[in-house]
């Protein structure tokens, strides 16, 4: 047996079986971690002390008979820009380099109170901008299904982690398409929760109305065991929602009538700029669900083609404001001089500022100030948040009754498979069209996962579905009918 | 839309950012770029569409400041306080901002 392939549900039946130990899972982890980690570079720091100690309080209990959660024991890794208390956390930026968390976001709290195993903190693009984290401070990470490729981004390194059998699932965050597209290009499931239903307090902030943390894990039950963990409203995240009416629904009870699901195919995520490879084997998953008897129905979602212009002014504006916080006083680098007297305060921001942040993050600040300054605010931000409105009513009216009335939406993840290094990164704009499929579920709020089907040239190919908002369950129940049939065609 | 480099040294200002003399070339051309993609958002008609605001439809939500949630931990305190690259006591210090 693989220990370095197991799902959640696996590691935690060996390890109530007492078939191994939580000590053994995690040096099992270590031990891949140091033979290939060098060449991958999925982590920024290990927590290797920490982690043996957290593992030899559960085998203990294990071993008093204790019943014990169903991520006790088991390693799990989280993207950088997500707190440990008294753990370096550098978002994969300068500006943060020795900077130590001070709390706990409360999604990590969560997980300690499960007793997961922590086991590293992941590579990224710089606070989380970019789509092949190459724009790592710390330099990139590379894909370990080929390792001429990116991983994609920004949560590059912990859908890397999974896949190379360094950590179990882990833990990523996805503003416009950050958790989905990696899962996708390395081939592991990425799910980004309903806007709200996972705490962000603890999550250092890009773009605030479209952040959301969630899962990177090796199938669809494992994603739902840790949103099960980590869903739930938050007194310190103000923008933290419970689902409307009778709380979450078992993901666990029964599985979903095929013959019942009504999936909706949007025609324009199906075209020019799409891989027609890739076309083929999504439009061949389709296929099979209608077989097995599946309602497919084409649905247009016509705002679509703006999303992602839509995308790259609310988010700049988003992100310029968040990032002023880094201002060289507070934490992190800074040109501060405790001897010159005649220092300009002035001086210190600009310096700390301009040396602290990488190129993206300073290109992306530098559009959001723009858009955000006066004479431009209205014919770009309040125009933006206005075609907002619009491509969040197209997923309302495909959602709803009568004009609709799907239960999820099915689209690739990217249009390409994970490209090469440097093939993007001279122009930011062909790395921005990445994002393409992934973007206009933050803008609408709803929750995507991204799953991996048949590979195109031997590289991983992402199917996403789309849910309504609060389905979060529905979505995941479908996924793993999708999960099951895609075995079937592979 | 091309933006000058002078409308670069603006914006970098607004930000505090310092930016070498190349880089504002390279800012200009990328900026411009941008800008001239979503200028696509000109061709929707948004008459009587209402902007959205945020991710939710959550309206300004309050607690109350009660300071036992803050930091009462006297160590999370310490350690907030000692990530500052400049501090006296219990205080922030910044360079002097009157002439």
């Amino acid at each position: 047996m693989n220990l370095n392939a197991l799902t959640i549900k696996e590691a935690h039946e060996l390890l109530k079986k007492k078939e191994i130990t939580s000590v053994e899972l995690v040096k099992v982890h270590f031990n891949e971690i140091k033979k290939r980690d060098k060449d991958i570079h999925a982590f920024l720091s290990l927590n290797e002390e920490g982690a043996l100690e957290a593992a030899k309080k559960v085998d203990e209990r294990i071993s008093r008979g204790e019943p014990i959660e169903m991520l006790a024991g088991i390693p799990v890794a989280i993207k950088d820009n997500i707190l440990i208390r008294g753990v370096k956390t550098t978002a994969a930026s300068k500006i943060l380099e020795n900077y130590i968390a001070p709390y706990d976001a409360t999604v990590v709290k969560k997980l300690k109170e499960e007793e997961a195993i922590f086991i590293g903190k992941t590579n990224m693009d710089e606070f989380a901008m970019g789509s092949s984290t190459e724009n790592s401070a710390f330099g990139p990470t590379r894909n370990p299904v080929d390792l001429e490729r990116v991983p994609g981004g920004s949560s590059g390194g912990s859908a890397a982690a999974v896949k190379a059998g360094f950590s179990v699932y882990a833990l990523g965050s996805d503003t416009g398409g950050s958790i989905r597209q990696p899962a996708g290009f390395c081939g592991v499931v990425g799910f980004k929760p309903t806007y709200g239903a996972v705490s962000r307090h603890g999550l250092i902030a890009m773009a605030s109305s479209l952040d959301q943390i969630g899962p990177i894990a090796r199938n669809v039950d494992d994603a739902a065991a840790v949103f099960e963990i980590i869903r739930g409203v938050d007194e310190l995240d103000s923008t933290s929602v419970s689902p409307p009416a009778g709380g979450w629904q078992d993901y666990w009870d029964s599985p979903l009538d095929i013959e019942k699901i009504k999936i909706g195919v949007p025609r324009e995520y199906f075209i020019h700029g799409l891989n027609s490879e890739i076309e083929k084997n999504i439009k061949s998953v389709i296929s099979k669900l209608e077989k097995e008897g599946a309602k497919i129905e084409e649905i247009s979602l016509p705002y679509s083609e703006w999303a992602l212009a839509t995308y790259y002014i609310i988010m700049p504006a988003e992100v310029s404001a968040n990032l002023a916080r880094f201002d060289g006083i507070k934490y992190g680098h800074s040109t501060i001089n405790k001897e010159e007297k005649l220092q300009s305060l002035l001086d210190v921001y600009l310096q700390s500022r301009g040396k602290g942040f990488g190129v993206e993050a300073r290109r992306r600040i530098m559009l959001g100030t723009y858009i955000l300054s006066a004479g431009y605010y209205d014919a770009y931000y309040t125009r933006a948040q206005k075609v907002r409105r619009l491509i969040k009513q197209d997923f309302d009216r495909a959602f709803n009754p009568p004009t609709g009335g799907v239960d999820v939406i099915i689209t690739p993840t990217s249009p390409t498979t994970a490209f090469k290094f440097g093939e993007k990164t001279q122009d930011p704009l062909s790395m921005y069209l990445a994002d393409i499929y992934t973007v206009s579920v933050n803008l609408a709020g709803v929750p995507g996962i991204s799953i991996p089907i048949k590979e195109v040239g031997g590289l991983p190919v992402g199917l996403q579905l789309i849910g309504k908002n609060f389905d979060d369950v529905k979505l995941l129940k479908i996924a793993k009918i999708v999960e099951q049939l895609t075995k079937e065609i592979t | 839309m091309a933006l000058t480099k002078k409308e670069v040294e603006k914006i970098a200002e607004l930000a505090r950012l310092e930016l070498g003399e190349k880089e504002k070339e390279k800012f200009a051309e990328d900026l411009s770029s941008v800008l001239g993609y979503v200028q696509k958002l000109s061709e929707v008609n948004i008459e009587k569409v209402e902007p959205i605001t945020g991710g939710t439809s959550l309206e300004s939500v309050m607690r109350k400041d009660d300071e036992t949630k803050c930091i009462s931990d006297p160590q999370m305190r310490e350690q907030i306080l000692s990530a500052s690259p400049n501090r006296k006591d219990d205080y922030f210090k910044v360079p002097s901002i009157l002439e």
